[in-house]
């Protein structure tokens, strides 16, 4: 989990609710639990994942990731570089955020297959997330915008 | 988890100045801290008079402090009195505050007000799209107010004259000289009482901005990119229990029984907690799914409830008598004039499907008269202590924590969530979070009423319009929050929220509207712009209908009848002209392929777009989405856009997608799959121009919303398709 190993009290659980409420990590949020919305979305192994439609037991030992982590931290946990999919949502924000670990995760998967993705693959990748504020045109920039970051660093 | 304010009510002697501005008593030493007393101001004045008078608003309008500005030797936080739901009002208050304070925006820290902090909970509600406009010019002065506060001191400190100096970027310059004094060294250097400035400082004037005007990075947004944003399903204490309570399984159906069943003896479960007279069961439990299944093993019996489904509710909706509003000239001679054109119009019941659905944390201290402390995602503060304290007794002392929403659109307004977790943590001894399932906030919400619009016109020879009748049916949207007798509200004969939108802006030689309000057995009440999208639906698709029958190009035809002189009609010409530039009006499309225009006002907001569609892959596809917003002045461009596009994906999602169905009593649409919502592929480019130059700001969370379906409807028919009258449209 975010480069770190948990034993888990409650595995025969969906990861979702792990992860929030036995490991508090609250930043994968709920939002429909039939795996429609992507508000939970995760990586698992690099890939992005429903947490709301598996067991914690079924992920093992493969490395999970979330929002908490992909910034770059210090020896005191402490942010010291955003991950560029994030500093390119920093730049161009969306509205509520809860919608956010979909667009965000799937990016983050999107650009480590293809640091140059295209329109086309930039909507396809985040086509599977909701976002019910209405911010798709701003989504689709971000990416675009990450993807020139990520190249650039 | 309160901080070191929390006690700002108790602790302050606030001292009121002439300008009545509040100086914190316990500011001497090394902190600055002033208040900013005000009414509310409501945005829609004559509703919130209309229903003081009777009883149904609040209490009292609250006179209390809105707005508190502490300054200390780290720096300046600014506690906001509105809440944010995702609409960037935080960003754009700070940017308010940053213009007259003299420092960056970026550098204010910005802290969500709640009672906590002594805020009274109705100070909070935040609605209308009033948050800016209402609180623009009052933290500006006050702002202004508390920057000559720290001149006067800098000056005694300096021994100049504060004439000479001059605030900027956080600190003061000493004309004519290279001395700086940082404001966190002024106040730390301080001691004694603050000196008032002696007069009102003047305001800086809107072409010297350097802060509103200006797209500011979001203040909230770096914690939300992390994971760290606490929003209401986010809320924790230690030891915290997960709850779940009974919900009724159908419209009004009421609790008669209920027994534990196998509730108590399963894994992880805490507290089974059965209060009949309160109609209430629920439990307790260590993870959320269990508490959810031992929710499902309680045997609860209910009275049957209501059986209705969603033709009966659009049955009941259905224009044809009711209050007359408007009657000008004879509608009778105008209709029996030129050539006659009647339609009628229907938009469904629809859900607000924001993505964090509702929840709640309290804590509540035992004993009859026990404190409860709440962390709530909720609009609506006032409401939701009330109804804690009317559920565990008016005594208690109720301290409400208001979280990030993640979404809301109207729906988080006073909350049963908050009610049950009390009533849980009560029994159960320990703090309880209480989270809806999806299927549970889509079945237990209150719904945008359906709508039933009957347009009656004529046009005459000249191409100008003779006449129009307008009869329209509406399920309740503030009668149903608002608790005032039926009677009353039939007597009535409308809602205040139905009249948003509901008047045509066109200079007509006849003008008949009729009204008609229904009180449904389904839950309804306010989503996004009240009435304002269904009833633009039918009024914007009825002139294109006119226009058409006046063989009149859509846009000229609503020029045409747009007053030269009547100010909001000259804006509404502004942007209708500008959204048609925009979209390249007039310029021909290949065949299956059309535009359509629309434009609406609400809250000081006047809207024009242009949608184009194509229909020659066999289905209804829009293309892209003009926009023109005159909104006065801009504070956040960013933020204003990302407002404007937000209500067109809403308005676009209702076009195109959303109903809510209605079986035996019960909400059958109840989850993404069901009640499918847009999604990024069925998004066209949305293009936003704001074209108001005003000296301040009007409301932007709701009024764009106003024209999307009429337009998207408009351009149907000029691709050649069907002229269609129902939402969501299916060609």
């Amino acid at each position: 989990m975010n480069g770190r190993s948990h034993p888990i009290e409650h595995a025969d659980e969906p990861l979702l609710w792990v992860l929030r409420d036995e490991l508090g990590l609250t930043g994968t949020h709920y939002g429909c639990g039939i795996g429609a919305c992507g508000c939970c979305t995760v990586l698992v192994a690099g890939e992005p994942v429903r947490s709301c439609q598996v067991t914690a037991a079924s992920v093992g030992e493969r490395p999970v990731t979330t929002m908490e982590g992909l910034a770059e931290r210090g020896p005191d946990g402490q942010v010291t570089a955003l991950h560029p999919v994030q500093q390119a949502f920093l730049e161009t924000p969306l509205q509520c955020g809860w919608c956010l670990p979909g667009h965000i995760l799937c990016a983050v998967a999107l650009l480590n297959r293809n640091p140059a993705p295209d329109e086309a693959a930039i909507a396809e990748a985040a086509q599977p997330n909701l976002c019910r504020c209405g911010g798709y045109n701003t989504i689709k920039a971000a990416v675009a915008r990450a993807a020139e970051l990520a190249r650039s660093s | 988890m309160t901080g070191p304010y929390e006690s700002y009510g108790r602790r302050l002697r606030r001292r009121a100045t002439r300008r009545r501005l509040l100086i914190g008593a316990g500011a001497t030493v090394g902190a600055l801290v002033v208040g900013v007393p005000l009414a509310v101001e409501y945005g829609r004045p004559a509703l919130a008079e209309w229903m003081l008078g009777r009883g149904t608003g609040p209490a009292e309008i609250p006179e209390s402090s809105l707005v508190w500005f502490e300054l200390t030797g780290d720096g300046v936080t600014v506690y906001v009195p509105k809440i944010e739901m995702g609409q960037g009002v935080h960003t754009a208050l700070a940017q308010i505050a940053a213009e007259e304070l003299r420092v960056p925006p970026e550098r204010l820290a910005v802290v969500q007000a709640d009672t906590a902090r002594g805020f009274p909970a109705q100070t909070l509600f935040t609605f209308g799209s009033t948050s800016v406009a209402s609180l623009y010019t009052p933290i500006r002065e006050a702002a202004a107010a508390v920057r000559e506060m720290l001149a006067l001191e800098a000056a005694r400190q300096l021994g100049v004259d504060a004439k000479a100096l001059t605030a900027a970027d956080g600190a003061f310059q000493v004309s004519g000289t290279g001395r700086r004094l940082a404001y966190g060294e002024v106040i730390s250097a301080h001691s004694g009482p603050w000196q008032e400035p002696p007069k009102q400082p003047e305001l800086r004037p809107v072409q010297e901005f350097t802060s509103i005007g200006r797209s500011a990075p979001r203040v909230d947004f770096r914690a939300k990119l992390l994971g760290e944003a606490v929003y209401g399903y986010d809320a924790r204490l230690p030891d915290m229990g997960y709850g779940a309570y009974a919900v009724p399984p159908r419209f009004g159906a009421e609790l008669l029984d209920a027994q534990p069943g196998d509730a108590a003896g399963m894994p992880g479960v805490q507290q089974v907690v059965i209060d009949l007279p309160a109609g209430f069961a629920g439990v307790v439990a260590d993870t959320r799914t269990r508490a959810w299944a031992a929710l499902n093993a309680l045997r609860l019996r209910w009275s049957e409830g209501s059986r209705t489904d969603t033709a009966a509710v659009e049955e009941q909706v259905t224009a044809s008598h009711g209050v007359v509003l408007r009657r000008d000239g004879s509608i009778s001679r105008a209709l029996a004039e030129g050539t006659r054109v009647e339609a009628a119009y229907r938009t469904p019941l629809a859900a607000h499907a924001h993505l964090e659905p509702l929840a709640a944390l309290a804590r509540v201290e035992p004993g009859a008269g026990g404190r409860v402390e709440l962390w709530v995602p909720t609009q609506s503060p006032g409401s939701v202590v009330e109804d804690v304290r009317a559920a565990l007794g008016e005594q208690r002392e109720v301290v409400l924590h208001v979280t990030q929403l993640g979404g809301s659109f109207g729906r988080k307004g006073g909350q049963h969530l908050a009610v049950a977790a009390a009533r849980l943590s009560a029994a159960a001894g320990r703090p309880v979070h209480v989270g809806w399932t999806r299927d549970t906030d889509m079945r237990q919400g209150f719904y945008r009423p359906p709508t039933h619009t009957v347009m009656r016109g004529s046009v005459g020879t000249d191409g100008r319009i003779r006449g129009v009748e307008q009869v329209t049916a509406a399920g309740d949207i503030i009668w149903a929050v608002a608790g005032l007798p039926e009677p009353v509200r039939d007597l009535l004969g409308f809602d205040p929220g139905g009249l948003l939108g509901l008047f045509l802006p066109y200079e007509l030689p006849a003008y008949r509207l009729v009204n008609r309000r229904e009180q449904l057995p389904v839950p309804t009440g306010p989503w996004r712009g009240l009435g304002l999208m269904p009833n633009t639906f039918a009024l914007e698709s009825f002139v294109d209908e006119l226009a058409e029958a006046a063989g009149a190009d859509p846009l000229e035809f609503r020029l045409a009848h747009l007053s030269e002189s009547d100010p909001e009609a000259r804006r509404l010409r502004t942007v209708l002209r500008t959204a048609a530039q925009m979209a390249r009006w007039g310029e021909p499309l290949p065949p299956g392929r059309g535009r359509g225009i629309a434009c609406s006002g609400d809250v000081g907001t006047v809207v024009a777009m242009v949608a184009e569609v194509d229909l020659s892959g066999g289905r209804l596809r829009v293309t892209g989405m003009d926009v023109a917003v005159d909104c006065g002045l801009v504070v956040n461009p960013a933020g204003a856009k990302l407002q404007a596009q937000g209500s067109v994906v809403m308005g676009l999602s209702s076009a195109l997608r959303e109903e809510l169905r209605i079986e035996d009593g019960q909400v059958v649409s109840d989850n993404f799959d069901s009640y499918p919502i847009i999604d990024m592929a069925s998004t066209p480019p949305i293009r936003v121009t704001f074209t108001g130059d005003g000296e301040v700001p009007q409301g932007m969370g709701e009024p764009v919303i106003g024209p999307v379906p009429a337009a998207v409807a408009n351009a149907v028919r000029a691709a050649g398709g069907p002229r269609l009258r129902t939402l969501p449209l299916r060609p």
